[in-house]
């Protein structure tokens, strides 16, 4: 890949007002397109790194930027235009989806941008389309199935056009089906993808490269074949090796 | 308290609109200022929590039930603002969505259970709370109380209403009214109070106006204490000389009603109200509403006693 | 609730909302404020609403069941109107006239759907914090009713005992848990729709 890496992260901390320590200096980068899975056991701080590519969380260490979007660095000045090319996907689809119909929370983002109204509508169609909710427009959020709850929210993120997503616990609540659409959804979009999860197999099926974060430090970086594979390492992490015949799923969804 | 469409009088309805839309105006333009923008989603959650509180039944007695309104809890947890633009919001959709409270008497309704309960409500918590020493337990006990004098000024108003309308006459509606919601509010006060309690045992943070009210929250309270103020003299004041004598003076005033088919705006008071003086029925009325009061003073002060935080070894209990 | 019965579109479903809510008001304003004993107007309504309802194609089961889950309010406190004189006639002017009101009122939400009254009542002009508000309410309110039975599922499933004190505390801590939810949701709400471009 050509060009500055989607993401670059350096030595992220990050300290809950509370106290907890979240992130104690994590470094990673992730390439234009590449799709990279982020596991961990629960509050090993995946949730809060995927709110800090958003610079959504207040008070960072002074210093210089921890995080940079495709070359540009994350700051306050910045983040409005960072969080058009960084969708970020949270873990419950009904926070996401706040509008009361379909078609409005799609234009939510766009609308922000300053766009003309057809530009607007446009686009919603076309993220509608792509997610398979073509004709969605008018209606009402809690009327959605999870797995259509969990696409109209990526609509509204695809609609934005962004060069990267970062998705949190994707597949919550989605039955078997659904997620083998959204496996089939995410790897068939021309973005870099960043897939929080506890949802091996998911990840294994979606992602070439996997990360793994523990206690807010990275603990292992590498081809996601061989990291998943190596029990010992999952087992240290409070993870699992997916079961044998997901793995299948890989020749599905990567080539 | 929910005024049906058919119950008020043109003048009525209009007043309670405009009435209600300043205050309400006033109430969103101080909650857009004093409201950190991370908290305005919490006025459409706060909207739908209310909506749904207000669905949860708490049983009294041979199968009937009451519920919660609300306007005083909302008012302590988010203060007095933000809980009329929230109340306004559940009033609304109520109208629209389910024909409940009449669309002419929106804004009557509004008026009584958006603007005058939460800011009555807020009022007489600030003032209770403060006077019994901003503790936990003065926190339970003034909003209690609170609550109850909420519910019960904006049935008054609702009675000012109905009777201005000409629905019936101001004894009939007044006594009746104060009555059945020096009752109710009995309730309103317990369920506020056990409410804020498992509130404060579960996330004390969240009462932040069990602490201390923030400059933000008292933002435009004068405005909409005018508003209030306003209200209670077009619709209150004007009975207040007339209406302890109840029944009795209705069946004497039978023959006049029948012929002043509609009540004239406002009706000047009788020459024989213009002394009440020791009329034993105002006297009787007035000693009644004193016991009333003084029973639901009284009543807030033990549920409180009953619910406070007690210090514990183990933090137990959550829903 | 609404929606599902706007999808079976009838007639009166098409028509634009605006168009509705002003002719609701309409009626309902000029039933609402006629004099007591105009009958010939309540029959004449009365007609005019019962021909709506069979135009609209509303199952009229469903529009009836409705009417009586509200009906009970506005009688019983028609009630007051029995004491001053002319009393059971003025009362039954007022059922009429509340009655025909609530049908029209009705009729209106059977036949649109609140996103789209939503929409007018931004086109009018209405405060943006407010009808954000109420869209933000009507959008939560279904989110928050099945937490709250879940909830009150879960404090069943473990509540032995069938005193009155042990139910109120078990709604209270609904209500409460209830409040603290939607507190949290507010947050992650607001978060998302900054994730979104919302400026800060």
């Amino acid at each position: 890949m050509s060009g500055p890496p989607a993401i670059e992260v350096e030595n992220l901390r990050y300290r809950y007002p509370d106290g907890l320590e979240a992130l104690r200096g994590v470094s990673f980068s992730v390439a234009g397109g590449e799709r990279v899975g982020l596991v961990g056991p629960n509050g090993a701080g995946k949730s809060t790194l995927l709110l800090h590519l958003n610079g959504l969380l207040p008070a960072r260490l002074p210093g210089e930027a921890a995080v940079r979007v495709l070359g540009t660095p994350l700051t306050p000045a910045t983040a409005l235009a960072v969080r058009a090319r960084v969708g970020l996907l949270f873990a419950e689809a009904d926070d996401q989806l706040f509008c009361p119909t379909v078609g409005e929370d799609v234009s939510f983002g766009p609308a922000q941008l300053g766009l003309s109204r057809a530009e607007v509508a446009a686009r919603v169609s076309r993220a509608l389309a792509a997610v398979g909710l073509a004709g969605f427009d008018d209606r009402p959020p809690h009327r959605l199935s999870a797995g259509e709850k969990r696409r109209a929210c990526l609509a509204g993120l695809l609609a934005l056009d962004p060069a990267v997503l970062a998705l949190d616990e994707p597949t919550q609540s989605l039955d078997p089906r659904g997620r083998r659409e959204l496996a089939t959804l995410l790897t068939g979009l021309p973005v870099a993808l960043l897939i929080a999860s506890h949802d091996l197999g998911f990840v294994l099926a979606v992602c070439r490269r996997v990360v793994v974060l523990d206690a807010g430090r990275i603990v292992a970086d590498g081809p996601a074949a061989d990291i998943l594979a190596d029990e010992p390492l999952m087992l240290a992490h409070g993870l699992e090796s997916p079961p044998p015949w997901s793995v299948q799923g890989r020749k599905n969804y990567s080539e | 308290m929910h005024i049906p469409d058919g119950f008020l009088d043109v003048k009525t309805a209009a007043a309670g609109f405009v009435l209600a839309g300043a205050a309400l105006g006033l109430a969103l333009r101080s909650a857009r200022r004093a409201l950190p923008p991370e908290r305005v989603p919490l006025l459409g959650l706060a909207a739908a929590f209310l909506f749904a509180a207000q669905m949860l039944n708490f049983p009294v007695a041979g199968g009937t039930s009451g519920h919660l309104l609300g306007a005083t809890l909302a008012a302590v947890l988010l203060g007095p603002g933000a809980a009329a633009v929230a109340m306004a919001s559940v009033l609304t959709l109520q109208c629209l969505l389910f024909a409940d409270g009449g669309l002419t008497a929106l804004g009557a309704n509004l008026l009584n259970m958006a603007v005058i309960a939460p800011a009555v409500g807020y009022a007489a918590y600030s003032l209770a709370f403060r006077a019994a020493g901003r503790t936990p337990r003065a926190c339970l006990f003034a909003a209690a109380w609170g609550a109850w004098c909420s519910t019960v000024v904006a049935a008054l108003c609702a009675a000012g209403q109905l009777s201005l309308s000409g629905l019936a006459p101001a004894g009939v509606v007044f006594p009746a009214m104060a009555l059945v919601h020096m009752l109710i509010g009995l309730f309103e006060a317990a369920i506020t109070a056990l409410v804020l309690a498992a509130v404060m045992k579960a996330r004390p943070d969240l009462l932040t106006g069990g602490e201390e009210a923030p400059p933000a929250r008292a933002a435009g309270l004068v405005p909409i204490g005018l508003c209030v103020a306003a209200a209670l003299a077009l619709f209150v004041a004007p009975f207040a000389c007339g209406w302890p004598d109840g029944l009795e003076h209705v069946a004497e005033r039978l023959g006049f009603a029948m012929r002043a088919a509609e009540i004239t705006a406002l009706p000047a008071p009788l020459p024989d109200y213009a002394i009440p003086g020791l009329d034993p029925a105002v006297l009787s009325a007035a000693l009644a509403g004193l016991a009333g009061t003084a029973a639901a003073f009284l009543a807030s002060w033990l549920f409180a006693r009953a619910l406070a935080p007690r210090p514990r070894v183990e933090g137990s209990g959550r829903a | 609730m609404t929606p599902a019965v706007v999808a079976r579109a009838g007639p009166l479903h098409r028509l634009p909302a605006g168009l509705k809510l002003a002719a609701a008001t309409a009626g309902v304003v000029g039933l609402a404020f006629a004099p007591r004993d105009a009958f010939a107007v309540f029959g004449g309504g009365a007609a005019v609403v019962v021909l709506l309802v069979l135009l609209s194609r509303v199952p009229p089961g469903r529009f009836l069941r409705r009417l009586l889950l509200v009906e009970p309010f506005a009688a019983g406190a028609a009630l007051l109107a029995l004491f001053p004189p002319g009393g059971l006639l003025w009362f039954l002017g007022l059922l009429a006239r509340t009655t025909l009101c609530l049908a029209l009122l009705i009729l209106l939400t059977l036949t649109t759907r609140f996103t789209d009254l939503l929409g007018v009542l931004r086109r009018i002009r209405l405060p943006r914090l407010f009808v954000t508000t109420l869209a933000l309410a009507h959008r939560y309110l279904f989110v928050l009713a099945e937490e709250a039975a879940r909830l009150r599922r879960a404090r069943k499933s473990r509540t032995f005992s069938r005193r009155r004190g042990a139910a109120w505390r078990g709604s209270a801590a609904v209500a409460a848990g209830l409040f603290i939810r939607s507190f949290d949701r507010a947050e992650r709400v607001h978060r998302a729709m900054r994730a979104r471009g919302l400026p800060e």
